[in-house]
């Protein structure tokens, strides 16, 4: 099944789930060395939310996040991403799914060091269907004076904003993001987070943060807390806080 | 076994298909240097052994004809510890089944003794009887090529007197270790043989009853050789001397001494490229392996281990690859060397040529290959127990980068990101990228050698003999003859052509040096003998004057322009100084060239000829054959195309094998360098690559980014490669030319093609390899760890 059939760039939001997650399960292992990492996760995920997944090291959030974005399979359960089933989706299909329909943001920016951050941004507009231009989406997290340095002559909130950029270059419908300021200082990590906030409210894009920070629970649409593989809580916040406006 | 220990074999074990791909390169060099050391050492073995054993003598001399008390004579002189004159003449054969006549050298036994010098090795049969008459025994060589056994009969002409020769043993002699008839430069064991004889049979019908023709004697310990061979000369001077020579210009010796030689130049230039490859593709992985361990071995130091026990730890990993190296090229080496030792049996004819294994070439080699690879590991090490373990627990900081040079002088817009990705690359680690391109360089230029040295014999066999030599068949006289036998030559049936030749035994001496040879009498417009220079152009043989052959030249000092004492060492004896006027190119031996007439009248005998060569209709061969066997005064025959076909089956079937076996290496070497450069350069990006496939990059494409710096590479080794091959094949050619046999320097488009295309194919292979290895990539765990 073709992925792109479904998410057609700039979408408007719509009703539909963008993901439906029922009885969702992974198994690492197998037999006495089996690890159970996520265990009958049940939800829907609808585009243009903004949705942070909470909790501790250890409680399948990492898992639910590299499933949703095709960097892995379940072992058991239904994961539909607009009603294709992704969790039965062979390689080749998983590499294009990621490609049209998903930006990752990484708590280590994974950058390519030998490109500068137009480059690493162009690299996937050269590769995707519907991009904007590389020097508009690094407008968008405000680095065009920047545009022309290498990783290692940005900062880590600067090279963060390059991942950014370059997640959402593609105009993908799923923005993922793996503990985003994991790695950076407050102060930075609010113009990366403020960055994320903007794309979802401009773009539409479905954005999913994983973090470990309660303080960033404020900023979503809905909040799930994991512990133990499962959705302890689940919550929704009435309206949506800027970034400036967080208690850090 | 201690954990440090466990931890090698484990890291191995993940490590196993780039530590192989070293070794083996490593395995190929030593097999080649063990191969080529132990072909010498069993060589020389064999020799020095077999020359003790038979009494092989030491200073030789062909003279026309002296009586016995000569032999007394030169017995008395200083320095001569023992003599052994005999007879020895050349005669027609016709063997049972060869339509063509076969050149026989018969040398006499004496009749009530065996002989002092020289003695033959009986392998199979008997002696002939004292005083037995029709007996001879043959040699080996001679007697495989003809399947001829002990009861078998030969027929020969002696003296122009058509007799049957009962065969009594067959023999080997270890003046015919290597045997050829007198002259040529290469042998063909169907169209001559060597026999021997009991002396009074043999001297009666050459009308030699109490005379010699041939001597050989030893030097007593201590004695001067060169001041023998000028009393010796002296003595013989009134019969006819051809003049004495030593061992050195011995023609059967002098075949052992060049292979050796060659076998010594082999065994030096091809191990040393292939050694010093293996050396830097061990640091190379060593290098990247401690680099990917920095956390590991900062912990190590933490806990601490001292920095020696930490550097230990990964020489022995080197030395792992070392010894599996050094075990598989023994083996290797080992293998080889008996099989081209059974093949080294079909040239040269030793009792027994057993193989012996180098072991000192073989420590060497070890040692050198350990050593190379411990200056690397101990560089890497010491660059990680520098730091301090705080410090070498953090991640290295991001690797910084900068537009590339093509980028600067304003070409970047043609590349695409990925191209671009790998000029960075490349231009942030120069020392890598030229050491790789080096050894890709050097992986295309191997391949060039071998098949230059293919190019060389095909270019003998198929364009020099028929340029340079164009006759059916060459017929030379027992004694020169006077011009109208080129009219019974013309009248042999089937005859279309027929041009008469001089051969004259001389001295050439300038200076100091000397040499003693036969200069070929051609006819000025001879189209059946062309003298060919070096650029394929053919010399018109000038009324005055001589021409060289270029190796005889160098050898004498002489270019064109210079003149050379010329001294005849037959007839009249005269000596002139003649000039030097060209220098022609040929691939055997050594030559001099006159115009046939010019060389009559410097020899002051009038218009003779020594034989003919000549060209023969195809249809009429077999009448012309059997009419030339019964043809008297007619001592050799030489077939042409029985000379190609057995250079083809000797010379160039050995020299094919051993090309053989070093394309196979050179390809495995071009392999082994491609894998492990694209290994490394999976290891050291495998982070990246990771990213590029999360963010959704197929296989095809992120493999595409893993070769790009590989393929950029190879296109600039490629033709690096090419030019430095052809300067390595050029240096080995010279190292292993010899005055024996010379194979031009032959590049074509062919060979470059070749060596281009192995390369390109182990690139693309190596490259699928390692692309293969991009499945097992762990994409998740590359974007949690930062290295």
């Amino acid at each position: 099944m073709n992925p792109s059939a479904h998410t057609p760039a700039g979408q408007p939001v719509s009703a539909e789930a963008v993901f439906r997650v029922r009885n969702l399960g992974k198994v690492y292992g197998t037999g006495h060395a089996a690890v159970r990492a996520l265990a009958g996760v049940d939800l829907d995920l609808h585009a243009g939310e903004l949705v942070v997944l909470l909790g501790a090291s250890g409680s399948g959030k990492s898992t639910l996040l590299n499933l949703l974005g095709g960097l892995d399979s379940p072992t058991e359960g239904h994961l539909h991403y607009r009603g294709w089933n992704l969790g039965h989706a062979a390689e080749a299909a998983l590499t294009r799914y990621r490609r049209e329909a998903v930006g990752f943001v990484f708590q280590f920016y994974n950058l390519i060091p030998s490109l500068t951050a137009r480059e690493n941004v162009a690299l996937i507009t050269e590769i995707a269907r519907n991009p904007m231009a590389p020097a508009e989406a690094l407008a968008m997290v405000g680095l065009t004076p920047r545009a022309d340095h290498f990783p290692a002559q940005l900062s880590g909130g600067e090279q963060q904003r390059v991942a950014i950029a370059r997640a959402i270059a593609k105009r993908p419908e799923v923005l993922l993001c793996d503990e985003p300021t994991g790695a950076l200082d407050v102060h930075t990590g609010i113009t990366v987070l403020e960055a994320i906030q903007r794309i979802n409210r401009e773009l539409g894009t479905l954005t999913v943060v994983i973090t470990h920070n309660a303080v960033l629970a404020e900023m979503a649409d809905r909040v799930f807390t994991l512990s133990d593989g499962r959705i302890q809580n689940s919550h929704t916040n009435s309206t949506r806080r800027s970034v400036t406006e967080l208690a850090w | 076994m201690s954990l440090l220990d466990l931890k090698l074999l484990r890291d191995l074990r993940a490590l196993k298909s780039q530590a192989l791909a070293v070794a083996l390169v490593m395995a190929c060099g030593l097999a080649m240097m063990i191969m080529t050391r132990s072909l010498i050492l069993s060589l020389d073995t064999a020799r020095t052994g077999y020359y003790e054993r038979h009494r092989f003598a030491e200073v030789f001399s062909s003279l026309k004809r002296a009586p016995k008390s000569v032999a007394a004579q030169i017995a008395a002189l200083p320095g001569v510890a023992a003599v052994e004159a005999s007879v020895a003449m050349q005669v027609t054969l016709d063997i049972p089944g060869m339509a063509e006549p076969a050149t026989g050298l018969i040398n006499s036994l004496p009749d009530r003794r065996e002989p002092i010098l020289n003695r033959p090795y009986l392998r199979t049969g008997r002696l002939p009887g004292p005083g037995a008459r029709n007996e001879a025994l043959v040699s080996e060589a001679f007697s495989d090529a003809h399947h001829l056994r002990p009861g078998d009969s030969i027929s020969a002409i002696l003296n122009g007197r058509k007799v049957t020769l009962r065969i009594a043993g067959i023999v080997l002699s270890p003046q015919f270790v290597f045997e050829a008839a007198p002259g040529a430069a290469l042998p063909d064991n169907r169209s001559f043989g060597v026999f021997w004889m009991r002396e009074e049979e043999l001297a009666e019908a050459f009308n030699l009853e109490g005379a010699f023709n041939t001597v050989a004697l030893t030097l007593a310990p201590g004695a001067s050789e060169r001041a023998v061979i000028a009393a010796v000369d002296r003595v013989l001077e009134p019969f006819g001397s051809l003049g004495a020579h030593g061992r050195k210009d011995h023609p059967s010796d002098v075949r052992v001494t060049d292979e050796i030689r060659v076998l010594k130049g082999l065994s030096f230039g091809f191990p040393l490229v292939f050694l010093s490859v293996a050396a830097f593709m061990t640091n190379a992985v060593m290098g990247r392996q401690i680099a990917l361990q920095r956390e590991q071995i900062a912990i190590l130091k933490a806990f601490g281990f001292t920095n020696r026990q930490i550097g230990l730890h990964f020489v022995k990993f080197a030395l792992v690859i070392v010894v599996t190296g050094t075990l598989a090229g023994v083996f290797g080496g080992w293998l080889l060397g008996r099989k081209l030792v059974d093949m080294y049996l079909l040239f040269f004819r030793f009792p027994a040529l057993d193989f012996q294994l180098a072991t000192g070439a073989l420590v060497a080699a070890a040692l050198a290959s350990s050593a190379a690879a411990l200056v690397g590991v101990i560089g890497a090490v010491r660059r990680v127990a520098a730091l301090s373990p705080a410090e070498a627990m953090r991640p290295e900081p991001p690797a910084s980068f900068r537009p590339a040079f093509f980028e600067r002088i304003g070409v970047a817009r043609w590349f695409g990101v990925s191209f671009r990705m790998s000029l960075r690359n490349i231009e942030r680690k120069p020392v890598q990228a030229a050491l790789t391109c080096a050894a890709l360089a050097l992986a295309t230029g191997i391949l060039v050698i071998p098949n230059s040295f293919r190019d060389g014999i095909n270019h003998i066999l198929n364009f020099q003999w028929d340029v340079s030599q164009r006759q059916t068949v060459t017929l030379s006289l027992v004694e020169p003859g006077p011009l109208r036998a080129l009219a019974d030559f013309r009248s042999l049936p089937g005859v279309v052509h027929a041009e008469s030749f001089r051969s004259v035994p001389v001295e050439l001496r300038t200076g100091s040096r000397s040499r003693r040879l036969a200069v070929s009498g051609i006819p000025a417009d001879s189209h059946l003998a062309r003298v060919i220079d070096a650029n394929d152009r053919r010399i018109i043989l000038p009324p005055q004057g001589v021409v060289l052959s270029k190796a005889l030249a160098d050898n004498l000092g002489l270019k064109p322009g210079d003149s050379v004492i010329l001294r005849v060492l037959q007839g009249k004896r005269p000596e002139r100084s003649v000039p030097v006027v060209a220098l022609a190119e040929d691939f055997a031996g050594v030559a001099a060239y006159m115009d046939m007439e010019a060389l009559n009248r410097l020899l002051g005998e009038g218009d003779r000829l020594s034989g003919a060569r000549l060209t023969v209709a195809a249809g009429r061969w077999s009448e012309f054959l059997s009419a030339v066997k019964n043809t008297p005064q007619s001592a050799g025959v030489v077939v042409k195309e029985a000379v190609r076909a057995s250079f083809r089956r000797t010379t160039a079937e050995s020299i094919g094998l051993i090309q053989m076996i070093y394309l196979t290496f050179a390809t495995a070497v071009a392999f082994g360098i491609v894998y492990n450069s694209a290994r490394i350069s999976l290891s050291e990006r495998a982070r990246e690559l990771a990213t590029l496939r999360v963010l959704g990059f197929t296989r095809g494409e992120v493999g595409s980014v893993l070769v790009g710096e590989l393929v950029i590479l190879t296109l600039v080794a490629l033709p690096a490669g090419l030019v430095l091959g052809s300067f390595m094949a050029k240096a080995i050619l010279v190292s292993v030319n010899t005055e024996t046999v010379r194979l031009p320097l032959i590049l074509t488009p062919s060979n470059y093609a070749f060596a281009v295309l192995v390369v390109a194919t182990a690139t693309a292979f190596s490259a699928a390899l390692a692309c293969r290895r991009l499945n097992q990539l762990d994409l998740v765990g590359a974007l949690k760890a930062i290295d």
